[in-house]
């Protein structure tokens, strides 16, 4: 099997029976070998190009022990360097933004120079010899024994120096460059003073912006658009980004970045993913323009949007509100009515999901407008709102997939505090056996992301591309319902398992649906992102594979049936290049139905 | 300075007190030449005469400073203000305020009303002309409410004049 076309083709031969995402009837017929259960990619190349893309990590995330090791480190080779002791070349060090180098050619080049400049003196001097001295700042006479002096010998009392440092250090981090208080003076006071003279949080205070300056002067410090100090090229803090506004002085963690290896998306070890090109969270498999246009574009709509993100509908049956207060789309209004339906495109649930072979069309923006949920009376009133209409469809699903992830997110926390120990106690089963159940909101946690920047993909990919788009539809409705497979039952069937008196009978066979799920979720996902990354290059530009839905899903399993369920667009992709039996005519192009009297397409503007 | 930011002041700290009181003894034994401080038992708030050094072109004219200590002078620099009219000069706006660097970032705790003073006085003797700083007008107006000029985040004046 050399090529994708073999791949796909093959795959679907093998496994006509079993839909893709059809995790009971493998679970059924199977005998719940997880290994079975999952989609292994048959192509050789292809899976390799995966496990080595998934391993190689562009980046390093560093805590602050491994900062400090790393400043150590500099610190002890410039020290035996230029035979300096470590506080003196930490003062360098510093002075010259941590650059070894830096420090090594400007030291050699003019020792005396760069002495005087950072206040290092070649010869220390000490306090002057004599029984009793007056302090520079009190004016008050000590002995001498009480007395303190930076290298230059300049003496003031123990008390005026804890006064002088405490200040300085609290001032901000320019206490790093402290020099002696005489005004003629300059000479360096070295961390050793520093630390053996303030108090115990001034010196906390001191050792973090110590820290702090070894990771944000060694760069290039650049301005975000939200007003964050950020690091950029190798170093990154992660508490400015999530604390709203505030910049943290706390060193959390740090991420060694190395430019030029794979992909941007960085991800902490406080879980919190981000890309690192354009510091917005991690936004795969969307670029970061696209990004940046739409998040330009919500913010220009956001009174419009307004009315989107309030998290309550009506029952689309008996028009009370519900609330949305899951994660997953399924909703099940209250007793009586108990209608269920699907949160986005408010249709019955029975039209989606496993019951139709899991075909899920309400991602589709111009299947939920054929089907008249915007009711667009005036041809021309609707080219008008058109605009708007269209990017609310895309709005809406991309901010529903925002909050579910933000409610897993929740869950998840939830999960690994409270329920997993409940579980394990209910279940008898030893926590360490639960981890398939944190993997699984983890997962969910990365779809619902993933799913969310489709949508901005969505409203971006042009038009005229209707190969293109009716692919990519077809894999984000497979992407919409496979996840939503995962997430109702890691969210609704888990709770059978965890409000109940001992040990169910079924609970391994709930591992492994959910495990499989997972990991079929997971395939899945893995190989959306890398086909929208690509570009969706598998498809031609006019309708080479037009019914690219059928063959060519993605990761594993058949499509069996698809073709004849899709309704929403069906009346495009039927395949038919001439006149069908409404009187249509399909576009030799794009294959879209034009009334009879048209000439021209209305979609592509090609001539009939 | 007005008053109502001074009665806001907190009292002295007695290692403010101590020092304050030592640097009054000096500038009696020792005043620098060209100031008269007319004491008085505000050991927080001073009042100075200047008087311009002759041969300068503020030479035969008089101007007051007021300093304020704050509770941890001299860890903290006191409040330096010339009180109206304040002098003619490029670094001294219309309202009083000193664009001065020791008064703010390099202020030492070593430093003393008497070397402020010094300074003060060499800045006015090296200038040439008599005019305000460009940004007068806005930077006054910007400090109507009585704000001190230790909130200004101070951009300095080149130091030769
Ligand atoms: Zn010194
Ligand atoms: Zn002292
Ligand atoms: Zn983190
Ligand atoms: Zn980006
Ligand atoms: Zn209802
Ligand atoms: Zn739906
Ligand atoms: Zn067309």
């Amino acid at each position: 099997m050399d090529s994708e076309d073999d791949m796909h083709d093959a795959n679907d031969a093998e496994s006509v029976d079993d839909d893709f995402y059809s995790g009971e009837t493998a679970m059924d017929s199977d005998d719940g070998d997880a290994a079975d259960y999952e989609f292994i990619d048959n192509d050789s190349d292809d899976s390799n190009d995966l496990v080595s893309h998934r391993s190689q990590q562009n980046y390093t995330i560093l805590n602050e022990t491994d900062i400090q090791l790393r400043q150590e480190d500099d610190i002890t080779k410039i020290a035996s360097i230029l035979s300096i002791s470590n506080v003196a070349a930490a003062i360098l060090l510093r002075h010259y933004n941590w650059s070894v180098s830096k420090v090594n050619d400007e030291w050699f080049a003019d020792e005396e120079k760069v002495r005087r400049v950072v206040g290092l003196l070649e010869e220390p001097r000490p306090l002057p010899n004599a029984k009793e001295l007056t302090c520079g700042i009190c004016f008050e006479v000590y002995p001498n024994d009480s007395m303190r002096s930076a290298a230059c010998g300049h003496p003031f009392c123990v008390t005026c120096w804890q006064g002088y440092i405490s200040t300085s250090i609290n001032d901000g981090p320019g206490c790093l460059t402290l020099r002696c208080p005489d005004p003629s003076c300059g000479a360096a006071v070295g961390k050793d003073m520093v630390v053996s003279l303030a108090s115990h949080d001034d010196r906390e205070k001191y050792r973090r912006y110590f820290l702090r300056s070894f990771v944000e002067d060694n760069r290039k410090v650049i301005v975000l658009s939200f007003n964050f100090l950020i690091i950029d090229l190798r170093f990154f803090f992660i508490s400015p980004l999530i604390q709203n506004g505030v910049l943290l002085l706390v060193v959390d963690y740090a991420v060694d970045f190395i430019v030029g290896g794979g992909t941007f998306d960085v991800t902490c070890r406080c879980s919190y993913s981000f890309c690192w090109n354009c510091t917005e969270e991690a936004h795969r498999p969307v670029d970061c323009d696209t990004v940046s246009k739409w998040i330009m574009k919500n913010s220009a709509e956001s009174e419009n949007m307004n009315w989107i993100l309030a998290n309550s509908k009506p029952c689309p049956k008996c028009k009370r509100p519900i609330e949305k207060n899951q994660g997953c789309m399924h909703i099940t209004c209250t007793p009586p009515c108990k209608f269920e339906f699907c949160w986005l495109c408010l249709g019955a649930w029975s039209d989606h999901g496993e019951r139709t072979g899991g075909f899920y069309a309400c991602n589709r923006y111009e299947a939920a407008k054929q089907e008249g949920v915007y009711d667009d009376t005036e041809k021309r009133r609707e080219m008008a709102k058109n605009s708007l209409e269209r990017y609310t469809h895309y709005y809406e699903r991309w901010a529903t997939n925002q909050s579910s992830r933000q409610k897993a997110l929740a869950d998840l926390q939830q999960m690994q505090s409270v329920h997993l120990e409940k579980l394990s106690d209910k279940q008898c089963q030893p926590e360490s056996q639960l981890k398939f159940i944190t993997e699984a909101w983890l997962q969910i946690v990365e779809c619902r992301r993933v799913l969310k920047w489709t949508y901005a993909y969505g409203y971006y990919l042009p038009e005229h591309e209707h190969a293109k788009r009716q692919f990519f539809e077809y894999l984000q409705g497979e992407a919409e319902s496979g996840l939503e497979r995962l997430h109702q039952c890691a969210e609704k069937e888990l709770q059978g398992y965890l409000n109940v008196e001992g040990p169910s009978k079924d609970f391994n066979e709930f591992r492994m649906k959910l495990a499989g799920l997972t990991s079929v979720t997971r395939n899945y996902f893995e190989n959306l992102v890398r086909a929208l990354e690509n570009g969706l290059s598998d498809v031609d530009a006019h309708g080479g594979t037009s019914r690219t839905g059928g063959s060519r899903s993605l990761g594993a399993g058949s499509s069996k049936g698809r073709t004849s369920r899709s309704k929403g667009t069906a009346s495009r992709s039927s395949g038919s290049r001439n006149i069908d039996d409404s009187g249509h005519w399909s576009c030799e192009y794009c294959t879209f139905a034009n009334a009879k009297s048209a000439t021209v397409c209305q979609m592509c503007q090609q001539r009939r | 300075m007005t008053g109502s930011s001074a009665s806001s002041r907190k009292v002295l700290s007695k290692i403010a007190t101590n020092r304050l009181q030592k640097e009054l003894v000096e500038w009696q034994v020792n005043p620098p030449s060209g100031f008269l401080h007319k004491v008085t038992d505000n050991l927080q708030r001073w009042v100075i005469e200047v008087y311009g050094a002759q041969g300068t072109i503020y030479a035969g004219e008089k101007y007051q400073l007021q300093v304020d200590f704050p509770e941890h002078y001299p860890m903290e620099a006191p409040q330096v203000i010339f009180l109206h009219p304040a002098p003619l000069h490029p670094h001294i706006y219309s309202n009083g305020h000193i664009c001065l660097d020791i008064l703010y970032d390099s202020w030492s705790p070593a430093m003393t009303v008497s070397s402020i003073c010094i300074s003060i006085l060499s800045m006015l003797s090296s200038s040439t002309v008599k005019e305000r700083p460009e940004d007068n007008d806005r930077y006054v107006k910007n400090c109507r409410n009585g704000r001190s000029p230790k909130e200004t985040r101070w951009w300095f004046h080149d130091d030769k004049v």
